[in-house]
């Protein structure tokens, strides 16, 4: 985090530089004729025709709707997925007599996090549930996506888990503690200091990774914007518009990680 | 200091390097054979561009998921012309300003449904179904509407809600997959769809006592679709090709003689 010492600082090489590349595209805007009144009423046109004309916006609010559905749902499996195997792998580290499921669950988290989620998406789709027609096209994406984001998880919180000095667990168990109350009681609140903003990451990671389901027939944000491009033949506004829309959530989302992780740090000796 | 002024020199250098204007005007389609080429992925475009460029294609021939970002292309000068069906390009030249088709024809290619290999009982109902709208001008009337309209750059007068898809009907479902960004073919308005072969599709469906299910997907996803049993049928403009019919059956065509044609700035086209 930024400190006061480093806000006081003069204007570093980095802001200097990013200003001249900022007032060079401003320039660039100005000569290509941007700033003229017809190029805004031309503007305006197009704004109309994207966005107004027959209701097009709830084409991007219906895109929306089943991005967050989606992202909410995969969520939803990912963290079911995740804690089991971060289960399983912390605790066979912990001494438990679990090869087989260990085995089970590093093969899983090694092959669901070594291919790309888009491909895992059209394998379920077009292989693993290619007879089940009448199922919603978003059940099968939420499980693919779910599966997908639960072998992150899992290394989320075994990472987050691992992270804590393996002394505290030393100092509980010589109190008398068990190995599930030290764990409950001493290792987890720790480490879900660390695990909860990067669960967040991952939600803003899947956020942006479902933009990919337009392959299978899904309508989402992103599809939505294809669609009205489809629509007009307008190239630009659509995709700007869907861009943005994906970056309010994101900087909305991480606002709330950031107030969070100031909470969850409160009374933490620094 | 002097570190960012040359990089301002630089991006002022490249911008107008980017910016150099191509002189020599494009004046029949054998030029396009070494220009850069753009189409469709997974459309009949993409392989005549291929057999043009031959084997520069790795280098010249850029394949898009939608037309628009070809088209998109096409206005930046990121290449020369777009390879593909002369309906839809003709619905570009009505509404986007500087383009235009090139006379000469590249070939002529008719279109048909396409079903999963094998399942020869549905080709024959929907052979059937399509025969007897063609026979009593059902078919002709479809094409009539959307030339007057889609083709003369109104796109808004034709709403899905007036499309009967059939709801409820007693026979079950007719699933069709196809690639809503092709007008006058296929194209997504608000929730619903529309185009000529979505009304197609109603009518058959109708004929069969079936109700008309749309699933829109990308082009190059539409054949696995099928194969897999995701749809009963695809219906998106898509032409008959000896090795589509290897892995493909097909219905009887609907559209005979559809050209395929350049798309290409107006400024640089010289007739």
């Amino acid at each position: 985090m930024r400190n006061n010492y480093q806000s006081r600082k003069a204007l570093s090489r980095g802001d200097l530089l990013l200003g001249l590349v900022g007032i060079y595209l401003i320039y660039l805007l100005y000569a290509s004729g941007f700033f003229t009144a017809e190029a805004w009423a031309d503007f305006n046109r197009r704004f109309y025709q994207n966005f107004v004309k027959d209701r097009r916006y709830m084409m991007l609010v219906d895109g929306l709707k089943a991005t967050i559905f989606m992202t909410s749902g995969a969520t939803l499996i990912g963290l079911i997925v995740g804690l089991i195997l971060s289960v399983i792998r912390v605790a066979h580290k912990g001494g438990a007599k679990i090869p087989v499921l260990n085995w089970l669950a590093e093969s899983y988290i090694t092959v669901l996090r070594g291919t790309p989620a888009m491909v895992q998406l059209l394998i379920w789709n077009f292989t693993i549930f290619a007879s089940a027609r009448d199922l919603n096209t978003q059940y099968i994406a939420i499980l693919a996506f779910g599966l997908n984001s639960g072998a992150y998880i899992a290394e989320i919180f075994r990472g987050g888990i691992e992270a804590i000095d393996p002394g505290q667990m030393e100092a509980a168990r010589s109190l008398g503690l068990s190995y599930g109350t030290s764990m409950k009681r001493v290792v987890l609140p720790q480490a879900l200091r660390n695990i909860i903003p990067m669960l967040f990451n991952e939600f803003i990671a899947l956020l942006k990774e479902t933009s990919v389901a337009g392959y299978i027939g899904i309508d989402d944000l992103t599809r939505a914007g294809q669609n009205i491009q489809a629509l007009t033949l307008e190239h630009s506004q659509p995709l700007v518009m869907v861009a943005i829309i994906y970056l309010v959530i994101v900087m909305l989302l991480t606002k709330f990680v950031s107030k969070l992780e100031q909470w969850l740090s409160r009374g933490r000796r620094r | 200091m002097k570190k960012f002024l040359a990089l301002v020199l630089v991006l002022i250098l490249a911008s107008s390097a980017f910016a150099a204007e191509n002189p020599a005007k494009l004046k029949t389609t054998s030029q396009l054979k070494t220009e850069k080429l753009a189409a469709q992925r997974g459309t009949v475009g993409q392989y005549i561009a291929e057999d043009l460029l031959g084997d520069k294609k790795g280098d010249l021939l850029t394949t898009y998921e939608k037309y628009v970002d070809a088209v998109s292309a096409l206005l930046q000068g990121k290449v020369r012309a777009i390879i593909m069906d002369e309906m839809p390009a003709k619905r570009f030249i009505a509404s986007v300003e500087g383009l235009a088709i090139m006379d000469e024809a590249l070939s002529e290619e008719n279109y048909a449904m396409g079903f999963k290999k094998g399942n020869a009982e549905l080709v024959a109902q929907v052979n059937k179904a399509l025969a007897e709208i063609k026979a009593d001008g059902t078919l002709d009337k479809i094409f009539a509407k959307y030339y007057e309209t889609f083709l003369a750059g109104d796109s808004s007068s034709i709403k899905p809600e007036d499309i009967d898809f059939n709801k409820g009907a007693k026979g079950g479902k007719l699933v069709v997959g196809t690639e809503a960004g092709f007008a006058p073919y296929e194209l997504k308005v608000g929730s619903g769809f529309i185009g000529i072969d979505v009304e197609m599709c109603a009518a058959i469906a109708k004929k069969l006592d079936k109700e008309l299910v749309i699933i829109n997907m990308n082009f190059d996803a539409l054949p696995m679709a099928v194969s897999t049993n995701k749809v009963d049928l695809i219906c998106a403009g898509i032409t008959v090709t000896e090795e589509r019919k290897e892995n493909m059956d097909f219905s009887d065509n609907y559209v005979v003689g559809a050209k395929q044609v350049a798309l290409v700035k107006a400024d640089d086209y010289e007739k």
